[in-house]
């Protein structure tokens, strides 16, 4: 009986919970078939990084295509369901914002050949499934150069959330970014496990700072606000991610990489309304516009720091300089 | 190690298992701590950022904390209904409920989200960590020393004789339940106002739960409720300190180090916990 009990609870309140979005609405058929979008994402869209560009990105495909829209939160095993469920109701686009949803996607693509099924990196294509990754690795490559330049301690530290294959890439390019400004550099790597967590988040950059560190970058999405607070109590400078952060209340975001989804998006469903979209996996540069690396002003930069950040983005952009990174 | 920070970041955990050590001591379980914690978190960094004060904020923690366990009361204790069932209903309602309350208001801005936090009296000392201190004075005083702590200590062991003896095991287990709620209430508000000085989507991330740990690791005492609190949350300092050293192991054994600590205590110390013989039943009055 209460097992029964429990698991009705559970249904009705995943039912409201805050997967969000209103649901695909059924019903008579219109006589012009809509072009219909739709978006996966592996968190809340209110984490102001990497669920929130993703769904800026979509709202530029409803704004510019005049598409109908709709986005949910699915994880592993939610993410198939989700899929079939987007293709069934005649979505002709399903964008899954992570490595995660690539396989689910090529599977699924299988049966239902009508829809296009599109991952933010992976490996794995098909005629109408396929990935495209932005690859962030160059904002975090001159975060890390400026970082390693302006160093006074000689330390610098990246806060992580989760511990996954994309996050660990970008660490991967500000730490050479941090090499290249200042061999021979420190460079903390800290995980605290969570993308919600913001208390673990300021503890674990106020045990970096402690440490030595003077120059911060994170990974930590929501829980961002807990690396800046930290930064400001510890008198170190931050950086930001994903989104462009140098508005923080905080006044401690020096400089920010962000991702800017929207052209690419656009772009995207542009194709697949256009029947143009075949599979492959492409991936979004700086030289495409897709990755920047913009300037605050919570601190006065040297002149020869910043010139030599700006020489650096046009080789990375001219492909003199090639970023590392991960494949996954 | 620094010790503001130690007490500081122990203050959300250890608050709420206190108020869970009083409520079980009543005789009840309350699962919906974390729920709990998750709404006056929300409702603190509102009225935070309306008035711009975190002292309003705290108090309206604390009041949605008593409102919030008050309501699960009404099931578990006034109707007799499965605690455990309450529990995680109002976990999963409390999730929903502040998520989309969150994304309607301030989630699609794409910017992060602060508000004023709490003041330091002295250093490392505010109105959390004060409380994180002084609160087992006051719990060991009234549980053993008062005649109310005697009926609430009862109508955890054997309600029905609290009521033969002329008391209401029914109203005492309604101020316990209170109680807790006012202590999770503070606990979720100081997490947002008084440490994040933000609110994410659940930002308690499992708080609720260790604290119901915490209870049985501090057998139910408030000291060594206090005492199990401030381990993990050395432990958890201890864990961020020694990832920074780059030692090449893989970070989930840094991260999963506070817990395993309070495994092992609780492995070598936890033996003879005797729990209140009443802890989970509903009581109904036979009439």
């Amino acid at each position: 009986m209460r097992s029964h009990l429990l698991l009705a609870l559970l249904v009705v309140s995943l039912g409201c919970g805050p997967q969000g979005g209103s649901k695909p609405t059924s019903g008579e058929t219109p006589r012009e078939k809509p072009f219909k979008v739709a978006l996966l994402t592996p968190g809340p869209i209110s984490d102001a990084g990497w669920s929130a560009l993703a769904y800026r990105g979509l709202e530029a495909v409803e704004k510019e295509l005049g598409a109908e829209v709709n986005q949910q939160q699915a994880t592993d095993a939610q993410i198939k369901d989700a899929m079939r469920s987007y293709a069934q109701e005649g979505y002709a686009l399903v964008f899954g914002h992570g490595f995660e949803y690539n396989a689910p996607g090529v599977e699924v693509a299988k049966d239902f050949p009508a829809t296009v099924f599109v991952s933010s990196s992976g490996g794995e294509s098909s005629a109408n499934a396929g990935a495209f990754r932005f690859l962030l690795e160059e904002g975090f490559y001159l975060a890390g150069m400026t970082a390693g330049s302006l160093t006074k301690s000689g330390t610098v530290a990246m806060i992580g959330g989760p511990d996954v294959p994309s996050i660990r890439s970008t660490f991967k390019a500000f730490r050479a970014g941090a090499e290249a400004g200042r061999p021979g550099i420190r460079v903390i790597e800290t995980f605290t496990g969570s993308n919600d967590d913001v208390a673990k988040a300021k503890q674990a950059t106020a045990a970096a700072i402690s440490q030595g560190a003077d120059y911060v970058i994170h990974q930590a999405n929501a829980a961002a606000q807990g690396v800046f607070d930290a930064c400001k109590e510890g008198g170190a400078k931050a950086f930001g991610s994903n989104s462009d952060q140098n508005s923080n209340p905080s006044g401690v975001v020096i400089a920010s990489a962000v991702i800017v989804a929207e052209p690419a998006f656009v772009a995207l469903a542009r194709r697949v309304k256009e029947g143009q979209y075949h599979g492959g996996i492409e991936t979004m540069r700086m030289a495409d516009g897709a990755i920047s690396f913009v300037w605050g002003d919570a601190m006065e930069i040297p002149g020869a720091v910043k010139a030599k950040i700006e020489a650096a983005q046009k080789d990375i952009e001219s492909g003199k300089l090639s970023v590392p990174y991960d494949r996954f | 190690m620094n010790w503001a920070d130690i007490l500081t970041y122990a203050a959300p955990v250890g608050l709420a298992a206190q108020g869970e050590t009083i409520v079980q001591r009543a005789g009840l379980i309350n699962i919906g701590l974390e729920g709990t914690m998750l709404m006056a978190a929300y409702a603190s960094m509102k009225l935070t950022a309306i008035t711009g004060s975190p002292f309003a904020g705290m108090a309206a923690g604390l009041i949605v904390g008593v409102a919030v366990c008050l309501l699960s009361a009404l099931f578990t204790v006034r109707l007799g209904a499965d605690q455990v069932v309450v529990g995680t209903a109002l976990n999963l309602g409390a999730l929903g409920a502040t998520s989309t309350m969150f994304q309607a208001e301030f989630g699609r801005s794409g910017q992060l989200l602060s508000v004023p936090a709490l003041p330091d009296w002295l250093p490392g000392i505010d109105l959390g960590t004060s409380l994180l201190l002084l609160w087992p004075f006051v719990a060991t005083w009234f549980l053993w020393r008062t005649g109310a702590g005697l009926v609430m200590r009862g109508s955890g062991e054997y309600p029905a004789a609290v009521e033969a003896a002329g008391a209401s095991a029914i109203r005492s287990r309604i101020i316990a339940v209170s109680v807790g709620g006012a202590l999770a209430g503070l606990a979720g508000a100081y997490l947002a106002v008084g440490i994040a000085g933000t609110f994410v989507e659940n930002i308690t991330a499992g708080r609720g739960f260790v604290a119901i740990a915490m209870v049985t690791f501090g057998r139910l005492k408030p000291w060594w409720v206090l005492a199990a609190s401030l381990v993990v949350s050395v432990a958890e300092q201890a864990q961020f300190t020694m990832q920074g050293w780059g030692l090449g192991v893989s970070p989930q054994l840094f991260v999963a180090l506070p817990y395993t600590v309070a495994l092992l205590v609780l492995v070598f110390a936890g033996k003879g916990t005797r729990l209140p013989e009443s802890l989970g039943r509903p009581f109904r009055r036979v009439t």
